[in-house]
């Protein structure tokens, strides 16, 4: 066997799963339409055997555009002549829920004339509540091999990979069922093997009895989002910290070693003031991904989706829209992708207004460098809450705020229906995040954020270093070609008070917003080329950024569409070009609008 | 035989599900059916959340959250009042 077609239910398991058959590092979290693509690997015990992870979804019978694709390709693999073994992945403590869909693949199967298996996932929990699962019985009532394990603690897992490359493994006995039986048929096996689910539905219901709570469940959301929006910054300042002075440390090694001339000023300051600054700031999206990967694997994200249906829906959204928004505090293009999970295309596009203003992980690296320059390293109440952190709160409050209102005023102005659409949603087992997951998870949101970013940094940053130690060797800033550029886009930006320097560096944004901190890293080191290296807030701070100023680029950022990558995929999402561009557009004049506003007002209450 | 709408379910209790309206071509229904919501299922009000948040059923192990209108489509045993 060669191909193993991976499939189940929403929440089965089934990304774990794949995870841990093949050591990749699909998305996983406790929370319904997680896997979006088809993902594809090789079984780790064995690279010739290919594993496809489909989307899951509740039966053959879809009921939105997005489960239509990801049916028909399921439905396309099973036609596909070449020899495949069809995995189902059926969640133990729920068994009904994927019974039906269960058995529907297993006719298809059966009757394309592939192999069918059942790998029994969450095993570990029937085990520690000692509930009862006749594995056998269940093998022989569904006529194919069982295979119980847990991708959680790795329970079972070699004998189910050993089990699915024997040979002689055959198709289910399902080919002549007709549809009118299967659901039935479904039950009846159900009710015969499914454990008592009655044992974790109650002990489900008392945690929720407090998280879902009028006053429990506010005060649990207001207290996990503080710590949420706390430990980002608090959490991640001593790990920046380590890495400023590991790049300062290797700046200044390498310049001593270093005979003076170009290539030394370049490593200066294109790649330890330009790259640097930047890799400064990747402990904060691993530190953000981390928690929201800690919430999501918890099964608490699912009850803070329906605690916000009711206020989401002042919006024109609904609580499903919480975790595609959620999604967009660590980035744009996943929370774009999980606005899928949303059945009506009118929310979908109230959704997608909103994820370009939530606060995302590439803002954060602007917000802390500008929260440095302008706010004290100061701490209140013995240490508990530092100002730092709580402006940062306060900037994700005014970007989630922000996102909000403008979906909900672009919604009032469609004057369409929004009251008729449906709300379903599975509320997950709760369970202890499995910290190596997670971990995994946020190590390689990390990385991907540096190899993303740091390519296209990389690249801004030598041509913004270029321009700016040229034509004059990097004697006079003000008189390189990059001076000549910024006093050209200069008017653009002096009206917030921000000179040319600023100018350069907005304008790079556009490529990715951590740009930005780079390309000012790369313009300060050229300036201060003579002087000790110092980290970039304390430089900036030096040059006279006023505190107005200052604000005013923090809501710039706050609001500006700047990121090429989020519009591209917006287009193509919404199926309109016209949407993403006049979505870039709009957010640009009124984050030049907003931060004009709050320049002059800062400035007349400061004087 | 009498019944009435899922929604009218208390907190706590618990009723066999006697039909589920198949007069719409809405996504929903079909939804509810795969997901165990069918004729002779036990369903229970499991609770209502704070913040006016549509209410949870368990059905087969499991736990959903449905609005009213969604909850209206499932009919169980019972009579209104009751």
């Amino acid at each position: 066997m060669t191909d193993v077609l991976l499939v189940g239910a929403p929440n089965s398991g089934k990304s774990a799963l794949f995870n841990r058959l093949t050591g990749l590092k699909h998305k996983v979290a406790n929370y319904p339409g997680i896997t979006i693509d088809v993902g594809k690997g090789c079984l780790s015990s064995n690279p010739q055997v290919t594993l496809w992870d489909f989307p899951g979804t509740y039966s053959l019978n879809p009921v939105s555009a997005e489960e239509q694709v990801a049916i028909a390709s399921l439905r396309s693999a099973l036609q596909d002549p070449q020899d495949a073994l069809v995995a189902m992945v059926l969640d133990a403590t729920r068994l009904e829920k994927g019974l039906t869909y269960c058995l529907q693949v297993a006719r298809d199967a059966a009757i394309a004339g592939k192999a069918f298996v059942v790998f029994l996932n969450m095993m570990d929990l029937i085990e520690s509540d000692a509930l009862e699962l006749d594995v056998s019985g269940l093998s022989a009532a569904l006529g194919v091999p069982v295979y119980p394990v847990s991708a959680r603690t790795g329970a079972g897992m070699e004998e189910a990979e050993r089990g699915i490359q024997q040979a002689g493994l055959g198709v289910a006995p399902w080919a002549d069922t007709p549809d009118a039986l299967i659901t039935g048929t479904a039950q009846q096996i159900s009710e015969r093997f499914a454990p008592a689910g009655d044992l974790l539905v109650r002990r489900q219901a008392r945690l929720d009895q407090w998280l879902l709570g009028t006053v429990s469940g506010a005060l649990a959301f207001v207290i996990i989002m503080t710590l949420f929006f706390q430990a980002i910054f608090t959490w991640a300042a001593p790990l920046m910290d380590g890495v400023e002075a590991l790049v300062i440390a290797m700046g200044s090694s390498v310049a001593s070693v270093m005979p003076e001339g170009v290539v030394a000023d370049f490593v200066n300051d294109a790649i330890f003031g330009g790259l640097g600054a930047f890799l400064v700031f990747v402990p904060l999206v691993f530190i953000l991904t981390l928690i929201i990967g800690a919430l999501e694997d918890s099964g608490y994200l699912a009850r803070a989706a329906l605690i916000c249906h009711r206020p989401l829906s002042v919006f024109g959204l609904s609580g499903k829209s919480f975790v595609p928004l959620l999604s967009g505090v660590a980035c744009a293009i996943p929370a774009i992708y999980a606005a899928r999970t949303l059945s009506s295309m009118q929310e979908r596009l109230l959704t997608y207004v909103a994820i370009p203003l939530m606060p995302c992980s590439a803002r954060l690296p602007v917000y802390a460098l500008l929260i440095a320059i302008l706010i004290p390293n100061e701490t209140a109440l013995g240490g508990l809450i530092g100002w730092q952190g709580l402006v940062m709160s306060g900037i994700y409050f005014f970007g989630i705020t922000t996102a909000l209102t403008v979906a909900a005023l672009i919604g009032r102005m469609s004057h369409e229906d929004r009251t008729g659409q449906p709300f379903i949603l599975e509320l997950p087992a709760y369970r202890l995040p499995v910290a190596r997951t997670i971990v995994r998870t946020a190590l390689n949101r990390a990385g991907h954020f540096v190899q993303k970013a740091g390519s296209v940094i990389f690249a801004v940053t030598v041509v913004v270093w270029i321009l700016g130690y040229f034509p004059n060797g990097g004697q006079d800033l003000s008189s390189s070609w990059l001076a000549s550029i910024g006093r050209f886009i200069e008017p653009v930006f002096s009206p917030l008070g921000l000179d040319w320097r600023y100018g350069v560096a907005i304008l790079a944004s556009f490529l990715a917003r951590e740009v930005f901190v780079g390309t000012l890293g790369t313009i300060f080191g050229i300036e201060a080329a003579d002087e000790d290296p110092a980290p970039l807030a304390d430089q900036i701070t030096a040059s006279g950024l006023t505190v107005a100023s200052g604000a005013a680029l923090v809501v710039f950022f706050t609001i500006a569409l700047q990121c090429v990558s989020t519009v591209a995929l917006l287009a193509r999402e919404a199926k309109s070009a016209r949407f993403a561009v006049a979505l870039m557009a709009g957010y640009l004049v009124l984050a030049w609008l907003a931060a004009f506003g709050l320049y002059q007002l800062v400035g007349v209450l400061l004087s | 035989m009498p019944s009435l709408s899922l929604w009218e379910l208390a907190v706590g209790e618990s009723r066999d599900i006697v039909s589920i309206c198949s007069d719409t071509a809405d996504g929903a229904v079909q939804r509810l059916i795969d997901i165990g919501f069918r004729e002779g299922q036990r369903v229970s009000c499991v609770m209502q959340p704070g913040f006016g948040a549509p209410r949870v059923y368990a059905v087969g192990g499991a736990t959903y959250s449905l609005d009213k209108q969604t909850a209206n489509f499932v009919r169980i045993a019972g009579e209104a009042g009751r």
